[in-house]
């Protein structure tokens, strides 16, 4: 039996610190895209209110996992903040730790229920934004570059995995918003309302179809070259592979239920708006289930990846 | 020349002591107190000839170290090769293998893992390690392990506290057999030097890069894994309670 050190805490927070980035990389791009009456301020507002959230809670999570404070070592994990070295996790606790500073104070600056463009907040908003951006992307790449660091673990250690997380993170994060956007919405009187509500879904799905797409294309690499290689990477990524172990929870879940599936809903819903120019409308349990099939998907690649490193190993000795 | 470099065994290396040895000849040599003082750099020999898988190595690590059941700071793996009447059983101690570029340091967040400058060794600070598992999963010899009892990684460390009173390591000391053979590797007279100087050696997974200070006479290198290419049957048993080779 192979030993999984690192188990669903760590899944876990490989999903939740993604989605939050991709939250905030979303919400601030957005904000700073958009003029001063912005179509897409809700989209903004509702990344910016999510991102701190699951990072903080997977944070949590990460810190209930280490083995020193599972035997009662509470404070043990500060130990974390009296150094800074090139380890991957050192990096990526003080980019964690600037990334939940950094996004409660921008989520704070859209706290009040008449967050608008141009209140007394927008100036900070976008300062904040302007740091968003590149945190984001930092912690969503350093989620992957924290397993690939290590040649002992030969599924893991690709330069593909971090740009295929980075994808993952934006694209769970659009579904985060999505979702969240759609569930808060109610039907408003004011035609004006409704056409930004449209317009914002429509950003979204398509946002989202692109990062889908370009996800496809990163895991196809990911495996073609792991396929095409000889030796330790080959015989991991059989895992995953016709036969493998993991073979039907990666193929099912993450490609088929995660990608595939809502991709092709998406550009169902995104076709008429893209080439005829007709109005975006989308049945709302499509609005439901789409991103959440998105987010399944985002956390069953996690899932799969961790496991699938753990399992695997060189072979010879 | 020291003898680490001895598994490199690179032409470079021969030419830069070729070099060394023509600019001693070259310049009066002043021997004694100029002399450099020499970087210590202990390691272990395991000579596979001789072990006859006893585990008695394993027994007396445990029983020094307090090693909690169900993990191992040594242990010795059996290969059982070949069809009827060809076969061969054979032995294979496995331990920390004290790495001159362990992967585990260079992942640690805290710095509570690191190579000691007075001898080389690979440790683990408890009142630093955070037990966050990074280590154990950069480890390509699988030599580490969350100690259940401290909560923070554990791995061989040739025994330090014995080795500060200056006594060997316990698996040293209970090798009947002489299989395993501890030193300095930079000193060219001690027995290790001298015997990985006059037989060839090899050494753990070298493809990793971590230039491991752990050397093995006539290791069975072949796995499971190597049964599919060579249509023969072989069997790794690692005597360890709950892992299997990785």
């Amino acid at each position: 039996m192979h030993e999984l050190n690192w188990g669903l805490p760590v899944v876990a927070y490989l999903f939740l610190a993604g989605l939050g980035a991709g939250a905030l990389t979303v919400s601030a791009s957005v904000l700073l895209r958009g003029g001063p009456t912005s179509t897409h301020f809700d989209v903004a507002r509702y990344g910016a209110l999510i991102a701190p959230i699951p990072v903080a809670l997977g944070c949590g999570l990460l810190v209930f996992e280490l083995g020193s404070f599972q035997v009662g070592h509470w404070f043990r994990w500060l130990n974390l903040y009296k150094v800074i070295n090139l380890s991957p996790m050192s990096v990526g606790t003080w980019l964690l730790t600037f990334f939940i500073g950094v996004s409660a104070l921008y989520g704070y600056t859209f706290l009040s229920r008449d967050a608008a463009p141009g209140d007394k907040y927008d100036g900070l908003r976008r300062k904040i934004a302007w740091l968003g951006v590149p945190l984001g992307i930092g912690v969503a790449v350093y989620t992957g570059v924290l397993l690939g660091a290590m040649p002992a673990r030969p599924f893991w250690n690709s330069p593909i995995l971090a740009m295929l997380f980075l994808l993952s993170a934006i694209s769970t994060g659009v579904a985060a918003i999505l979702l969240t956007h759609a569930i808060m919405h109610r039907k408003n009187e004011d035609a004006e309302v409704e056409r930004r509500y449209r317009e914002s879904g429509y950003l979204l799905t398509a946002s989202d179809t692109l990062l889908i797409g370009l996800e496809l294309g990163t895991i196809f690499l990911f495996l073609m070259y792991a396929h095409l290689t000889i030796g330790n990477v080959k015989a991991a990524v059989s895992v995953i592979l016709s036969g493998g172990a993991l073979a039907s929870l990666f193929w099912f879940w993450v490609v088929l239920l995660g990608l595939v599936i809502p991709a092709l809903i998406e550009l169902y819903l995104i076709v008429p708006r893209l080439i005829y120019y007709r109005e975006f409308v989308v049945h709302r349990s499509f609005e439901i289930v789409v991103p959440a099939a998105v987010l399944v998907g985002g956390f069953m690649l996690r899932y799969v990846v961790v496991i699938a490193g753990q399992i695997t190993h060189p072979v010879g000795l | 020349m020291d003898i680490e470099t001895e598994h490199t065994d690179s032409g470079r290396r021969r030419f830069l002591k070729g070099l060394a040895a023509a600019g001693a000849a070259a310049l009066p040599v002043s021997t004694g107190a100029a002399a450099p003082e020499r970087k210590k750099q202990y390691g272990m020999l395991l000579d596979t000839r001789r072990c006859v898988g006893c585990q008695a190595c394993a027994v007396s690590c445990r029983s020094e170290n307090d090693v909690p059941l169900g993990h191992e700071r040594s242990w010795v793996e059996q290969i059982d090769k070949g069809s009827y009447p060809n076969t061969t059983v054979k032995f294979l101690p496995r331990l920390c293998n004290q790495c001159s570029e362990p992967q585990c340091v260079s992942v640690c967040p805290t710095g509570a893992t690191y190579k000691r400058e007075q001898d080389g060794i690979v440790v683990v600070d408890n009142d630093i390690c955070i037990g966050c598992k990074y280590c154990i999963q950069a480890c390509p010899y699988d030599a580490r392990f969350l100690n259940p009892k401290t909560g923070v990684a554990d791995k061989c460390d040739f025994c330090a506290d014995r080795l500060a009173q200056g006594r060997q390591p316990a698996c040293i000391q209970t090798c009947f057999f002489r299989a395993r053979i501890f030193g300095d590797l930079n000193d060219p007279d001690s027995e290790i030097a001298r015997l990985i100087a006059t037989n060839p050696v090899t050494v753990l997974r070298a493809e990793m890069g971590t230039m491991p200070n752990v050397f093995y006479i006539a290791a069975e290198h072949m796995g499971e894994a190597d049964a599919r290419h060579y249509d023969q049957h072989i069997r790794v048993t690692t005597y360890r309670s709950t892992r299997e080779r990785r």
